[in-house]
């Protein structure tokens, strides 16, 4: 009988995983479960070029189902509701058994939601998949002032998005800084002027005390008794890994699912990938979670080599980007950890980039710039810290000098 | 030059070896780049979404696009790493006397 591999979750780790399986595998079946009817789609652009109606659907998934024919890798739109890792069968509500050999589950992470004490939860509007995005697109159409909740990442490119539609577009954040989580104040704060001078209003350091509908309009009412009015409310205010399926059963959660630097968790022959994951990261020699774009590729193609049998080692170096605007924001390695922040630039023109060392090694950097200025010294400094490289900080911080110059070979 | 369509991009020592510049030429937009082991031409744009090459990074024979890091093979014009899924398009190149020139069609 031949070998089953289900995937469990059909986004961007799951499809990744399925064609490296078949790649080292020519043999086993491989099925994807996915709770959306869709093929894999690439989900950077819902927040951007969707919105803005310079992308549609069709221009966002990453293969045609032929190309899945082809590989021999089979789809399917069915909801899991219980997981039997002794016996290895997963069952859904009507009790239709999937039976596997290997496993691995890339269900992905889930939006964080308000819990507003009266009515309002539908009235809130969140942006993660294809059917929120296209929901949001059309609600939108005749409202003019959108209120975002939460300054990061996601909440910052909807506010691009929706101030070049020429809404009135209002953030709220909670902190004292945009995307606080993980980008350092003085990019944000570039950031912040680029969407004050494109006319959003950023307001920081509030929470929400409560909103009122009134007729169509929201009043939402901030702890210093000021009152926002608006039209449309969107909410970004973080995620979670979704692991409900596993809450009671030996799976090893923290965080999202524990996992080794193989992609293995706690249980034989279960393996996850993608913004579940919380793996075992043998570089900073702890565990990390990401919710990235190149993290959900590259984990993905790890645990297809490792479930095909082909033992690797996942040591990726963290990556992502922002682009808001003609802004391209881009963040690599550890940049919270660090006792010495060297900075290149001082112009976004041109690119401004600062790079975090801790005991003179190159631990991480971020920079932004116009679209393209930032990104090859961005690259360049992935690949340093691969290596933990010790770095000369006048080369960094001159920027005659090309930091290609810095990669051993 | 007598042959059609062969235009002189500039000087071979105008490109640092593993290193591209950029050249334009009527209303279209160019990489050229300096390879260990020649000289080689590429569109300008990436096929992902429009950004120019010419601040991505040359490494071996490819060129990594400095926006979402994009890979094509600068040789054959493949993409190699997605976002990127379509390929770029090559031209052919020659160095006569010390100057290049790209051939556009």
């Amino acid at each position: 009988m031949k070998n089953n591999i289900i995937i469990l979750g059909g986004g961007q780790a799951a499809i990744y995983a399925a064609r490296e399986v078949r790649k080292n595998d020519t043999d086993s079946n491989i099925k994807i479960l996915s709770e959306e009817n869709l093929l894999p789609y690439e989900r950077p652009p819902l927040s951007k070029d969707f919105l803005l109606n310079k992308k549609n659907e069709d221009d966002l998934y990453f293969h045609s189902s032929d190309v899945l024919k082809n590989e021999n890798i089979d789809f399917e739109n069915v909801l899991i509701n219980k997981v039997d890792f002794e016996n290895k069968k997963l069952f859904t509500k009507n009790d239709d058994v999937y039976s596997y050999n290997s496993l691995l589950i890339s269900t992905g992470s889930e939006n964080k939601k308000l819990s507003l004490d009266n009515n309002l939860n539908d009235d809130i509007y969140y942006l993660r998949n294809l059917e929120e995005a296209k929901t949001i697109k059309e609600k939108i159409l005749n409202k003019n002032k959108i209120t975002i909740i939460g300054g990061g990442f996601i909440g910052l490119e909807i506010a691009s998005s929706l101030s070049q539609l020429q809404k009135k577009v209002t953030v709220i954040e909670i902190d004292n800084q945009l995307m606080g989580r993980i980008i350092p104040k003085q990019i944000a704060d570039l950031v912040q002027k680029s969407h004050i001078e494109h006319g959003n209003d950023i307001i920081l350091n509030k929470q929400i005390d409560k909103i009122n509908k009134k007729n169509d309009i929201y009043e939402i009412l901030l702890n210093d008794n000021s009152i926002i009015e608006t039209d449309f409310i969107i909410a970004g205010i973080g995620s979670t890994p979704s692991v409900k399926l596993f809450e009671n059963t030996n799976l090893k959660l923290d965080n999202g699912i524990a996992t080794n630097q193989y992609c293995e968790t706690s249980i034989k022959d279960v393996y996850a990938a993608g913004d579940v994951s919380n793996f075992y990261h043998p570089l900073y020699k702890r565990n990390i979670r990401l919710e990235s774009y190149q993290h959900a590729q590259n984990h993905g193609i790890c645990a297809g080599k490792n479930i095909a049998g082909v033992k690797t080692e996942y040591s990726s170096i963290p990556w992502m980007w922002s682009d808001q605007f003609n802004l391209n924001l881009q963040l690599t390695g550890i940049c919270d950890d660090y006792d010495e922040i060297v900075e290149r630039g001082n112009d976004i023109n041109n690119g401004v980039i600062y790079f975090f060392l801790k005991n003179k090694i190159i631990k991480g950097a971020c920079g932004l710039g116009i679209v393209g200025k930032v990104g090859r010294d961005i690259r360049i400094t992935s690949k340093l810290c691969e290596k933990n490289t010790i770095v000369d900080k006048q080369i960094l911080l001159d920027e005659t000098q090309k930091l290609n110059k810095l990669i051993q070979k | 030059m007598s042959e059609e369509n062969w235009i002189e991009v500039g000087s071979t020592d105008s490109i640092e070896e593993e290193d591209l510049i950029r050249f334009d030429h009527q209303d279209k937009t160019f990489c050229v780049y300096r390879l260990t082991d020649g000289f080689y031409a590429t569109d300008g744009m990436c096929t992902h979404e429009a950004v120019h090459l010419e601040d991505g990074l040359v490494m071996d024979d490819e060129i990594e696009c400095p926006m979402h890091q994009g890979i094509f093979n600068i040789k054959s014009g493949e993409a190699l790493s997605p976002p990127a899924c379509e390929d770029l398009k090559t031209y052919p190149v020659k160095v006569d006397n010390d100057k290049i020139f790209i051939k556009i069609d």
